[in-house]
């Protein structure tokens, strides 16, 4: 392949294919203002996503960021190491130009009556662009200018619907929490700076031995830091934002934020915490392993986000707090970096992570099809649906059970792969068994309110009389391709594992 | 020669393809499914025929092949091997082969004999019958050929199945359900051992293969060698356990003692059925398991000792409760029991080739006697009961005579098939009877066991076809046909002259070479070394004594049994051969309560259902509702409690959820910056 012969700068193209999929929207909104020709729009943002997709599944063929031992072509640094492009970058990358183009599909019936079409596109873009960036930041500064380019069009995203409270109420909250955040984040960026002297990711590792003065500065940087990753990962404690947004939200930008958004958070967590932060050498700076923190992020996290999903009567923030709790689930991969395997531990979060990013999109498109038809927000009004709509419940039924990690979806086996890797890890580090059975127990509560949503609308008779619904095209086909998705992510795992552990393995390495 | 066993897979497959075209179109079948199952069942004989053929006839003289490996992986087995296969495999070696044949003969008789036994008969739910009849045959032709434990136990399991949906055809009746259910649950009491043996073998040896040099066999044969412990035991101490555990399953399938109470019962279905049961498949496969790994309970002398008294007890225990049941397939039932019990004996004392002989005699001339019975009952207008038949002789002679002839077989005089099989059995249990005390005490068993067996069969020879007939019907008889003549006169002749095949006593007096049945099993026509009766016989570890030299034993004992069978026949003949027989079971006082009774055996098994399992499991019951289930609920109740607590948290408020998250920060700087010291 002809990857070589390009510029260097060229390993950035997924982002720059969304930035112009952003910049050709505002040309068109500035042609025709107002303009309501949603094929359009949305069809260019679908194209935009897939080419980012395309392009980077070919880097991935043609081995941009293997090692060059491996027979690749080695992992691309850009302007003096702000930006690099290995498997982790294209790993993520992957997730989410397939999660944006599953809503820019799905986004074509939801939002069908709104005022603000173009807009609402090229704000999803240029969040896209945001999480793109994210993936490739090498660099503190870097890390937060991608961090807040994702997070500012989030924030209008969950406002758009601007005649409805809870969306605007949701918006500004989301706002208020995250520049709470960002404030945290950045102070710990200016922290480590100060103890260090550096913002380049290796440089901050290649320093960590000049620190030794600043053992407690650096630690309450790095505990900062974590703050910012907990935030754009709605993790506990920065979590309460979630269920107040994701609910308040358009349907298709909870799923984005839930599935994509998140995604990214945990790509930069992984690279600073795996690139900045080497365990062994951090310990001994700061005097405590600060995979500590993770084990009990990753604990607390998936117990309260389960715990609290099991007693909701409202779908859509039954799935904000499973979402939560899933970000529990990731955590692990941090949590587990000091023990023996850890690359292991974290490749098994990272596919699962990507096996989420699927079955979570489907499960709110879901919900985005049920505000569609106006069937109501709780359990009880989703009753009885499978009768008019079987299809998209099928659909429902395989996000449920791959969420709950029923075998044999996808979801199963990432979770398993990500429970047998923790039992490993327990060998050199005993806290992992405790992570390990938290795991277990919150799984076994999860199937509770996930099979309670298939047993309304499959089991369940119909508390009233329905008109009969609709069959929008682009949200039916964005659900059963997530759906397909998240079933083909079973023959498909071998590659997919493959590359999370080849990933894992270099970012670590 | 050898390109013929590539259609080996077929011999099991053929029947399953009648199985599938009776259920499928059999309605509208001309037979209602007849037409397939004999084709089928004739498909299969011809190849079975042709396989002992080319077994006789290849280089090789066997065919191991494994066909379809179903799961692998890496797991550690006792004696350090690290990996394991379960696989579907094909072994044809003389046993199977042998064993092939006669499964598929009987199989087809009886769907022959079916023909007016069932068809003619008026019989509803036909497609069923052969939907079963085909399943049931498949499944017992894919256990013989079964190349590894595992898949015979599958299979084992789906002859277990079969039994069980024909004993019960006649559903709408009250007892044939129950007799189904009965024999379903007590045989799958023995196979639940059985799943544990296979289990353990597995985990011990890494391998569930019959043969070859990864076979759980030579394994186990090495392990003894090495004098090694596996699992906390002696190597032949584990081997004698798990060996045990897998005749858990032979046990309650070849209705040995105490599991054989459910094969009287399984009477209540079709006598065709029965016929097929008894002979070829459901009781056989019991035996036929033993003979497949016998290499491996050669091993051990106490497994080989439990086996030979087992046997002997149950043959004699049998043949007593034979002597006293009016009811013609009673009687035949009861000598199957008895009759398996000396396979049992033979193979337990080391006569390897004894036992399959026996096997396949028994095959022959109890399916004689079964469809013989079945014949008559078609000729009594389906009166089972001996005391309201007689006379049968001068009205229908074919089954008479092929009756006599199966009757002359089962009571062992000479020269009928039985004889020889069961004079060869006793011939080894004594002379290793002479050196063992136990095993003395089960030769005396099964000796005695000779004498009510020829008394019973001609007890039941002579109230059914002699004397006056007692009721109008036994004066009028229905007549039978074809069909069902021909599997009679075939078997007759069978059960006549099986015996040829291996006239051992014959070949020490006059040393000519004519016990070709002993040169097959020990491979002179082709094998498998490790699986020869002579590899075997070096392994099993019983010495071999002799009264006198090896002739005098061996005509001592012939005479002796042939002088018992006599006595009971004329023991018989002199009670029972009179115009107007009476009955004589009160000269027997409380024992006849007894005998009657079955020695009370289902009635302590009934006792043992209801009064210990069922309290038992009312208890399990109890502490799964309360304890359990409490547990459960109580876990239910908390999460959702605490789920309700969380909720409560997101209060909608804004500065709360700030004030929150930094609380939640500051919590995590403490603890961290106390444990990392950050504060000094």
């Amino acid at each position: 392949m002809a990857v070589l012969e390009l510029p260097q700068w060229t390993a950035l193209a997924p982002a720059l294919v969304f930035v112009a999929t952003a910049l050709a929207l505002f040309v068109i909104d500035s042609i025709n203002p107002h303009t309501r020709n949603r094929s359009l729009l949305a069809g260019t943002t679908a194209v935009g996503a897939l080419a980012a997709l395309g392009v980077t599944v070919w880097f991935m063929l043609a081995g941009v960021g293997t090692p060059t031992a491996e027979g690749g072509l080695g992992v691309v640094e850009l302007f003096g190491g702000q930006f690099v492009v290995d498997q982790m970058t294209l790993f993520f990358t992957t997730v989410v130009s397939i999660v944006t183009a599953l809503v820019a599909v799905a986004s074509y019936d939801y939002m069908a009556d709104h005022t603000y079409q173009s807009e609402y596109y090229s704000l999803i873009m240029l969040a896209a662009t945001g999480m793109a960036a994210m993936a490739a930041a090498n660099s503190l500064v870097t890390v937060f200018i991608a961090l807040e380019l994702a997070s500012l069009p989030s924030y209008a995203l969950v406002a758009i619907l601007k005649d409805n409270r809870g969306s605007v109420e949701a918006g500004l909250k989301y706002f208020l929490i995250g520049a709470l955040s960002s404030a945290i984040f950045l102070y710990g960026i200016s922290l480590v700076y100060g103890a260090t002297g550096h913002l380049q990711l290796e440089a901050i590792a290649d320093n960590l031995d000049g620190a030794d003065a600043y053992g407690g500065l650096l630690g309450l940087g790095i505990l900062m830091l974590i703050g910012g990753f907990a935030y754009k990962t709605a993790s506990v404690p920065f979590h309460f934002w979630a269920p107040e947004a994701y609910e308040g939200a358009p349907a298709p930008i909870s799923a984005f934020l839930s599935s994509a958004s998140k995604a990214a958070g945990f790509v930069i967590a992984f690279r600073v915490f795996t690139t900045a932060f080497p365990v062994e050498a951090t310990t001994a700076v700061i005097g405590i392993d600060w995979t500590t923190a993770f084990v009990v992020l990753a604990i607390v996290t998936m117990t309260l986000g389960n715990f609290a999903a099991a007693t909701q009567d409202n779908v859509k923030r039954m799935l904000a707090y499973s979402s939560i709790g899933h970000a529990g689930y990731a955590l692990i991969g941090l949590a587990g970096l000091s023990a023996d395997g850890g690359e292991l531990v974290m490749g098994a979060a990272m596919m699962h992570l990507f096996v989420y990013g699927f079955m979570n999109t489907g499960a709110f498109l879901f919900v985005a099809l049920a505000e569609y038809w106006g069937v109501g927000r709780t359990f009880e009004d989703y009753n009885g649906l499978a009768r008019q709509a079987p299809v998209a419940c099928a659909a429902l039924g395989i996000f449920m059970f791959s969420l709950a990690g029923i075998p044999p979806l996808g979801g199963f086996w990432s979770k398993y792969i990500l429970f047998t890797e923790t039992i490993g890890a327990a060998g050199t580090n005993g806290a992992m068994l405790v992570v390990a059975a938290a795991l277990v127990v919150n799984s076994a509560l999860s199937l509770y309110y996930y099979s309670r949503l298939v047993k309304a609308v499959w089991i369940e008779d119909p508390i009233g009389e329905r008109d009969a619904l609709a069959q929008p095209i682009g949200l039916y086909a964005a659900i059963v391709v997530a759906a397909v998705l998240t079933v083909v992510a079973l023959p498909a795992f071998g590659p997919i594992a493959d590359a999370a552990q080849q990933a894992a393995a270099v970012a670590i390495g | 020669m050898e390109g013929l066993f590539d259609y080996a897979p077929a011999i099991a497959l053929f029947p399953l393809a009648a199985f599938v075209i009776a259920l499928a179109f059999g309605p509208k079948l001309p037979k209602k499914g007849a037409i397939p199952g004999i084709v089928a069942t004739g498909g299969s004989l011809l190849l079975s025929l042709a396989m002992l053929a080319a077994v006789a006839g290849g280089e090789e003289g066997y065919y191991h092949e494994t066909l379809f490996t179903w799961a692998a992986g890496d797991a550690a087995g006792e004696i350090g091997t690290d990996a394991i296969e379960f696989t579907f495999g094909i072994l044809i070696d003389p046993l199977a082969a042998l064993m092939l044949v006669i499964v598929s003969l009987v199989a087809f008789l009886v769907h022959v004999f079916s023909l007016e036994y069932m068809n003619a008969e008026g019989e509803t739910g036909l497609p069923r019958y052969y939907a079963g009849l085909g399943l049931f045959t498949f499944s017992m032709l894919a256990f013989v050929y079964a190349d590894n434990l595992l898949m015979a136990f599958m299979f084992f399991e789906l002859v277990g199945l079969c039994s069980f949906l024909l004993i019960g055809f006649w559903f709408r009746t009250r007892s044939a359900p129950s007799a189904a259910k009965k024999a379903f649950l007590v045989t799958r009491f023995g196979d639940y051992f059985f799943l544990i043996g296979v289990v353990a073998i597995a985990a011990t040896f890494g391998t569930v293969q019959f043969a070859g040099e990864d076979s759980f066999v030579a394994a186990a044969a090495a392990a003894i060698d090495d004098g090694g412990q596996l699992f906390g035991f002696d190597a032949e101490t584990w081997v004698t356990i798990t060996g045990l555990l897998v005749l858990g399953g032979v046990i309650g399938k070849s209705a040995q003692f105490p599991l054989h109470t459910w094969l009287p019962d399984a009477m209540e279905g079709p006598t065709t059925v029965s016929a097929l049961i008894h002979a070829a498949t459901m009781v056989a496969a019991g035996v036929y398991l033993v003979a497949r790994m016998f290499g491996y309970y050669a091993l051990s002398p106490t497994a080989l000792a439990i086996i030979a008294f087992v046997g002997g007890f149950t043959a004699l225990f049998a043949a007593t409760m034979g002597v006293v049941k009016d009811d013609i397939k009673q009687v035949l039932a009861y000598s199957t029991i008895s009759q398996y019990g000396y396979m049992m004996l033979g193979l337990g004392v080391g006569g390897y080739v004894a036992g399959v002989f026996h096997l396949m005699n028994h095959a022959f001339f109890k399916a004689l006697l079964f469809l013989g019975s079945g014949a008559v009952i078609v000729l009594m207008h389906h009166e089972q009961d001996m005391w309201k038949m007689g006379g049968l002789k001068d009205k229908a002679p074919v089954t008479y005579y092929t009756f006599l002839a199966g009757a002359l077989a089962l009571a062992g005089i000479v020269p009928f098939s039985g004889f020889w099989s069961k004079d060869e059995i006793l011939y080894d249990a004594l002379i290793v009877g002479l050196e063992q005390p136990l095993i003395m005490a089960a030769y005396a068993m099964g000796l005695i066991a000779v004498f009510f067996t020829g008394f019973y069969t001609f007890r039941m020879v002579f109230l059914t076809f002699h004397g006056e007939p007692r009721t109008e019907t036994a004066e009028d008889p229905h007549s039978v046909g074809w069909a069902i003549k021909a599997p009679l006169l075939v078997l007759g002749v069978l059960a006549t002259v099986a015996g040829l095949a291996n006239l051992a006593p014959v070949a020490k007096l006059t040393g000519a070479e004519i016990s070709f049945l002993e040169y097959w099993l020990d491979g002179e026509y082709g094998g498998l070394e490790a699986l020869t009766y002579h590899s075997y016989h070096e392994t099993v570890p019983f010495e071999e004594g002799a009264i006198g030299s090896e002739t005098t034993t061996m005509l001592l004992g012939a005479g002796l049994s042939l002088g018992l069978a006599l006595a009971g026949a004329f023991t018989a003949h002199a009670l029972y051969n009179v115009p107007s027989p009476t009955r004589h079971t009160e000269k027997l006082g409380g024992a006849y309560d007894v005998l009657r009774s079955n020695y009370y055996q289902d009635e302590y098994q009934v006792w043992l259902a209801e009064g210990l399992t069922l309290p038992v499991a009312r208890a399990a019951d109890r502490f799964d509702q309360t304890v359990i289930d409490g547990a459960v609920d109580g876990v239910s109740s908390v999460s959702l409690f605490g789920g309700d607590r969380v909720k409560r948290i997101q209060s909608g408020i804004v500065t709360n959820y700030a004030a929150l998250l930094v609380a939640g920060f500051i919590a995590l700087l403490i603890v961290l910056g106390f444990l990392g010291g950050w504060f000094l």
